[in-house]
C-alpha cells in the first residue's frame, strides 16, 4: 500500500472533523433547545415537515417577544431537528445525537417502528420524547418517558363511527389500508372499534402499496360491496385525494373517512369537488373554533414557510405543552423527573380555541392508565369546497 | 508484506484505541452508535461486495439483514435463547434460505439479478407483514439486551444491561466482528477460490471451460454473503432491542450497493470506506437541515467525476 | 371482470410509457437510470407550474414538461454520465452517479415544490358509464395519448434515420460505430429522448394522479420491474411489462383480495418466479 501515508492523512483530517463540532454544541446561558426527530424528506417528508415548521414558527414569535420565561430566567428557543429518512435505524441515531446536544425533549418520531426504536435511548439518556405513533406499549407502564402527541385513532375512530351510525344511518363499514405497519395497525384496530359498535365490516383486508399512484384497481372490488362507509386508515395525506377520487369516480356514494389529520389544499387540488363529504380529524384551525392566536399562528406560518398545511393544526400543540409544562415547573426544564411529576396535575389555558375554559392538560388515563397524551381537541372535520367545516368536537380522556 | 502488517496494526490502533480515546476525550458518545452503525452495515456491504465480486449487482441484502433480525428476535423474544447463540444461527438460517433463492436466481445475470433481489427486499418486507410469527405490522419490541457469555469458564462479554452504556459494549462487538469479516474475506479474496471468483467476473464461459463447478461456486459466494447480510441485522437488532417489518427496506439494499461502489468495487475494503463516507457524509451534514440532502447528493455526483472507480481507487493502482 | 380488464388496460397504458424511456435510456448506454422516477417527477412538476398554477393550456404545459427533460436529459448525459462511463473500470458504477442524480432530484423538488401532493384542475370532466366499464373521460384521453406516443415512439424507432441509429447502437455498439454511426451524438440523443419521455408522462398523469416530491423512487424500482418483466432494453419489452404489470396488479387485487394482505408477495413472488424461469424477460437481451 504505497499511498498509505497519504491516505491516513485524509482519514485522520476527516476524523478531525468530525469530533470538531462537539464543543460547539455547549449551550449559552439562556439557550434551551427543544429536539425534532422525525422524517422529513422522502415519500412522507409532509409528516415531519408539519412538524418541524410548526415548532420553529412557534420558536420565532416566542424569540421575537422576547423569549420563554421559564422560573426567573428568560430563554431563548432552538429547535433541532434531524431528519431520520423514516429509517429506525436513524432514528436512533437522531436520539443520540439529541442526548449528546443536552436535550430533555423531543418531538417525534412520526412512525410506528422508529418510536419504538428510539424508547430505550430515551429512557436511558432522561428524554421525553412526543412520538406521532400509536402503539400502546409506549404509553403503558413499564413505559414512561414517552407522551402521545395527537390523538390516536383508537380513540377518534369509535367516536366518529358511532357519530356516523347515530346521524348518518351508517350501517355497513370497509377498511382499506397501505401493507405498512402504521396503517395496518390502524385498520386492525379501526375494525374492531367497528365491531364492537355494532357495524358490520364488509371488507377488512384490503391493502395497497404505498406507493400506487392509481387506486382503481384497489377500490373497484371494494365499491363494489357498496359499503356506506370506506375508511381510509392510516391515509397519508398524498394519497387521500387520489383514493377519494378514485372511489368517487367508480361510482361510489357512501361516506369517505379517516383518523389522520389532512390538508385542505392538498385535497381541493388532488380531487376537488370530489372530495366534499370527506371526514378526518383536525386540530383548531376551523374558523368556528379558533382562536385569534391560532389564526396568528396560521399567518406567521404561511409568511414565514409560503404556504400553510393544515396538519400542523394537530402538531402546533406539542411545543407549547413543553414549554408550559417547564413554566410550571422550573424544575423540569433538565430533569424528566419533575417533568413527570408535574404532568398528573398540569393544568393551563388553551390558546389557540376560542372557548375560554378550554384547557392544556395530559390525559390518557382510559388507554394508557396513566397520563401520557397531550389533549388536543378532537376536532371531526367534514371537507367542503377548499375549507373543513366541523362536525363534532370531541374530548379524550 | 511488512506494509500490510503496519496497516493493519494502524487499523486496530485506529478503530480499538484511537476512536474510543477521541471519543472519550470530546464526549461525543452519540458517536459510539454511529460507529456501531458503520461497522454493521459495512458487514452487509462486505457481503454484497462479495456478490460483485463474482458478477452479480445484489440489490437484495436488505432482505437477509431483515431475515437475520427476525430470526434473532424470534429466538431471543419466544423461545428464550440467547442472544449471542441466535447470531451465528442467524447468519446460517440466511445462509441455507439464500442457497434456496440463490439456485433459481443466480443463473440471472446484470440487470436481471440486480432488480429480482430488489424484488427480494420487498418480498421479505411484505413477508414479515403477512407471517404470524413476526408479530406483523405490530412488529417485535422490548427486545432484552445481550446477557452475559462465557466459553470454558472465560468470561468474553459481560451482562449488556448491566453496563453503564451498553453502546459501548455494542461499538467494541461490532467492530471485532468487522475485523474478523474483512479479514475472511481478504483471505478468501486471495485465496485460490478468490481467483476463481475473479475470472467469474471476467467471464464465466471461459471460467466453467477449464473444468471450474461455477454453479456451485456463485451459490457459495451469495450464501457467504447473505450470512454476513443475516449477522450484521441480527447485530443490528440486539441493539436498536426492536425490529419492525421496516427495519430493513429497499432503501438500505440500494444502500449497501452504493457502499460498495463508492468505496470501489476492486478493493477488499472498499465497502468498509464506502460506508464510513456514506453514512457519517449524512450525520456530518445535520447541521445543513433542510440542504443535508442536497449537499450530500452533490457531494456524491462530485465524488462520483473524480474517483468513478471507488475512493480507494486514490492512488492505489492495485487491489489492496 | 370488464371493468378489472378496463382498469388493467388503463394502468398498463401508462406503466409502458413510463418504463419505455427508461429501457431506451438502458439500450443504449447500459445504464440503469436511478433518477428516472425524478424525472417523472419534475415533468409533473412543471406541468403543475404551467397548466395548473399557470393557466396555461394543458397541451401547451406538457411540451414543456417534455422539453424540459429533454434538455435536462441531454445534460446529464454529456456532462456526467459520459465522463463516468469514460473513466470506470465497471460499467455499472453509473448505477451510484444515478442514485446521486435521483437523490439530487429529490432534494431540489422538496425544497422548490415543497412536501405536498399537487394537483391540477381535471382535463375533462364527467365519467363514462356503459357495457360494466365506469372509466373517468379524462382517463380515457391519456390512455389514448399514451396509446398513441407508444405508436409513435414505436414508428420513430422503426422509420427515421435517428431511430434506426439508435436501434443499431442498442444492438451493438462497436459494429454501429464501425458501420459510421456518431456513438456520441446518437447516445445524448437517446438519453434525452428517453428523459423527455419520463417527463411527457409526469405531465400527462398530474392531471390524473397529481404529483408529490417524494414519489421518484418508488416510480423508478416500479419501471424497473416493467422492464425486467418483458426484457430490458427492447421497447417491445417494455410496452409488453407495462402492460403484464398493470393486468396483474389490477386482477391480482380483486381476485386476492379475500386471502388477505398478500396481493402483492404474490404478485412479487410470481415475478421472481418468471425471471428465474425466463432469465432475460420476454424478449430481452441475453446479457442484459
Amino acid at each position: 500500500m504505497p499511498t498509505l501515508s497519504r491516505r491516513a492523512l485524509i482519514g485522520a483530517a476527516s476524523a478531525l472533523a468530525l469530533f470538531a463540532g462537539a464543543h460547539a454544541a455547549s449551550a449559552a446561558d439562556a439557550n434551551l433547545k427543544i429536539g425534532f426527530v422525525g422524517v422529513t424528506s422522502g415519500p412522507a417528508a409532509a409528516w415531519g415537515t408539519s412538524n418541524v415548521r410548526s415548532m420553529q414558527t412557534l420558536a420565532e414569535w416566542y424569540n421575537e417577544l422576547g423569549g420563554v420565561k421559564i422560573g426567573d430566567k428568560t430563554y431563548t428557543i432552538e429547535i433541532v431537528t434531524f431528519d431520520d429518512q423514516k429509517d429506525p435505524k436513524r432514528a436512533v441515531e437522531g436520539m443520540e445525537k439529541m442526548a449528546q446536544e443536552g436535550i430533555h425533549y423531543v418531538v417525534g418520531p412520526n412512525v410506528d417502528d422508529g418510536a419504538a426504536a428510539v424508547r430505550p435511548v430515551a429512557e436511558k439518556n432522561g428524554i421525553i420524547y412526543f412520538p406521532y405513533a400509536f402503539p400502546k406499549e409506549l404509553y403503558t407502564a413499564p413505559a414512561s418517558n414517552a407522551v402521545l402527541g395527537m390523538i390516536a385513532n383508537y380513540q377518534s375512530g369509535p367516536a366518529i363511527y358511532k357519530y356516523l351510525m347515530d346521524n348518518k344511518g351508517v350501517k355497513k363499514v370497509a377498511f382499506v389500508a397501505a401493507n405498512e405497519s402504521d396503517p395496518l395497525s390502524q385498520r386492525d384496530s379501526g375494525v374492531a372499534a367497528a365491531k364492537a359498535l355494532g357495524l358490520e365490516v364488509v371488507a377488512d383486508k384490503d391493502t395497497y402499496q404505498n406507493d400506487t399512484r392509481d387506486f382503481t384497481p384497489v377500490l373497484t372490488p371494494i365499491v363494489a360491496l357498496k359499503p356506506d362507509l370506506l375508511v381510509l386508515s392510516g391515509v397519508a395525506p398524498a394519497n387521500a385525494p387520489l383514493l377519494i377520487r378514485a372511489a368517487r369516480e367508480l361510482g361510489y356514494e357512501g361516506l369517505i373517512s379517516t383518523e389522520t389529520a389532512q390538508d385542505a389544499k392538498v385535497l381541493e387540488e388532488g380531487a376537488g369537488e370530489l372530495a366534499n363529504g370527506f371526514i378526518s380529524v383536525g386540530g383548531a384551525s376551523t374558523p368556528e373554533i379558533a382562536s385569534d392566536h391560532m389564526k396568528e399562528f396560521v399567518a406567521r406560518y404561511t409568511k414565514k414557510f409560503g404556504e400553510y398545511n393544515d396538519e400542523s393544526n394537530t402538531k402546533v400543540y406539542v411545543l407549547d405543552y413543553i414549554l408550559e409544562t417547564m413554566k410550571a415547573n422550573p424544575k423540569a426544564i433538565d430533569n424528566v423527573d419533575e417533568f413527570k411529576k408535574t404532568i398528573d396535575t398540569f393544568e393551563a389555558p388553551n390558546p389557540y380555541l376560542k372557548d375560554p375554559d378550554a384547557k392544556l392538560k395530559y390525559v390518557g388515563s382510559t388507554s394508557f392508565g396513566q397520563k401520557r397524551q397531550v389533549a388536543v381537541p378532537m376536532v371531526v372535520n367534514e371537507y367542503k369546497d377548499g375549507k373543513f367545516e366541523t362536525l363534532f368536537v370531541g374530548t379524550v380522556d | 508484506m511488512t506494509k500490510k502488517i503496519i496497516g493493519l496494526l494502524l487499523f486496530l490502533i485506529a478503530v480499538f484505541v484511537v476512536a474510543p480515546w477521541l471519543i472519550a476525550a470530546t464526549g461525543r458518545t452519540d458517536l459510539y452508535y454511529v460507529f456501531t452503525s458503520v461497522a454493521l452495515l459495512s458487514i452487509a456491504s462486505a457481503g454484497v461486495w462479495l456478490t460483485f465480486y463474482i458478477g452479480r449487482i445484489n440489490i437484495g441484502q436488505g432482505a437477509y439483514a431483515l431475515m437475520g433480525g427476525y430470526v434473532s428476535a424470534i429466538l431471543v423474544m419466544y423461545y428464550g435463547w440467547s442472544f449471542w447463540w441466535t447470531l451465528p444461527v442467524a447468519g446460517i438460517f440466511c445462509a441455507v434460505a439464500s442457497i434456496l433463492i440463490g439456485v433459481p436466481i443466480l443463473r440471472l445475470r446484470g440487470v436481471y439479478f440486480a432488480m429480482v433481489t430488489l424484488i427480494l427486499t420487498e418480498v421479505m418486507r411484505l413477508l414479515a407483514l403477512a407471517v404470524p410469527i413476526t408479530n406483523g405490522a405490530k412488529g417485535i419490541t422490548s427486545i432484552p439486551l445481550p446477557g452475559p457469555i462465557s466459553l470454558f469458564g472465560l468470561a468474553l462479554a459481560p451482562d449488556f444491561a448491566t453496563l453503564e452504556n451498553p453502546r459501548i459494549a455494542f461499538y467494541y462487538l461490532s467492530v471485532v466482528l468487522m475485523t474478523v469479516c474483512f479479514a475472511l474475506m481478504y483471505r478468501l479474496v486471495h485465496s485460490r477460490i478468490g481467483h476463481i471468483c475473479l475470472s467469474l467476473q471476467q467471464n464465466e464461459e471461459l471460467a466453467s471451460s477449464i473444468g471450474v463447478n461455477i454453479a456451485a461456486l456463485r451459490v457459495m459466494a451469495y450464501a457467504i454473503s447473505s450470512f454476513l447480510g443475516g449477522l450484521a441485522g441480527a447485530v443490528f437488532i440486539g441493539a436498536t432491542q426492536s425490529i419492525y417489518p421496516s427495519s430493513f427496506t429497499v432503501t438500505d439494499s440500494v444502500n449497501f450497493m452504493l457502499n460498495c461502489f463508492l468505496g470501489g468495487l476492486g478493493y477488499v475494503f472498499g465497502p468498509m470506506l464506502g460506508t464510513l463516507v456514506l453514512y457519517l457524509g449524512w450525520n456530518l451534514l445535520f447541521s445543513m437541515e433542510k440542504y443535508q440532502l442536497l449537499i450530500y447528493s452533490t457531494a456524491m455526483i462530485v465524488l462520483m467525476l473524480v474517483l468513478p472507480n471507488g475512493l480507494l481507487s486514490l492512488g492505489a493502482k492495485r487491489k489492496g | 371482470m370488464e371493468q378489472v380488464i378496463a382498469n388493467g388496460l388503463y394502468l398498463g397504458a401508462q406503466y409502458a410509457l413510463i418504463a419505455l424511456g427508461l429501457t431506451l435510456i438502458f439500450g443504449l448506454m447500459n445504464v440503469l437510470n436511478f433518477a428516472h422516477g425524478q424525472m417523472y417527477v419534475l415533468g409533473g412538476f412543471i406541468t403543475y407550474t404551467v397548466y395548473g398554477q399557470l393557466g396555461l393550456p394543458f397541451p401547451i404545459a406538457v411540451l414543456c414538461s417534455g422539453l424540459t427533460l429533454a434538455i435536462i436529459g441531454g445534460f446529464m448525459e454529456r456532462y456526467l454520465f459520459r465522463t463516468v462511463i469514460r473513466r470506470s473500470h465497471r460499467e455499472e458504477s453509473t448505477m451510484l452517479l444515478a442514485a446521486a442524480t435521483a437523490f439530487f432530484f429529490d432534494a431540489v423538488m422538496l425544497l422548490i415544490f415543497g412536501e405536498k401532493q399537487r394537483g391540477v384542475p381535471k382535463i375533462v370532466k364527467g365519467v363514462f358509464n356503459d357495457y360494466g366499464i365506469i372509466l373517468p373521460y379524462d382517463r380515457i384521453v391519456v390512455g389514448a395519448v399514451a396509446a398513441a406516443m407508444i405508436l409513435s415512439f414505436i414508428a420513430f424507432m422503426k422509420y427515421t434515420k435517428t431511430g434506426r441509429a439508435m436501434r443499431a447502437l442498442a444492438q451493438d455498439r462497436v459494429a454501429a460505430q464501425l458501420m459510421g454511426v456518431e456513438v456520441d451524438r446518437y447516445t445524448m440523443i437517446g438519453f434525452a429522448m428517453g428523459a423527455m419521455l419520463a417527463g411527457v408522462v409526469g405531465g400527462l398523469l398530474v392531471s390524473i394522479t397529481g404529483v408529490n416530491s417524494g414519489i421518484g423512487g418508488p416510480i423508478s424500482v416500479k419501471a424497473f420491474m416493467m422492464i425486467m418483466i418483458g426484457g430490458a432494453g427492447v421497447a417491445g419489452g417494455a410496452i409488453a411489462g407495462g402492460f403484464i404489470l398493470g393486468m396483474m396488479e389490477s386482477v391480482g387485487l380483486t381476485v386476492l383480495r379475500e386471502y388477505g394482505d398478500v396481493t402483492y408477495l404474490v404478485i412479487f413472488a410470481a415475478l421472481m418466479v418468471f425471471l428465474s424461469i425466463r432469465p432475460n424477460g420476454l424478449m430481452g437481451k441475453p446479457w442484459g
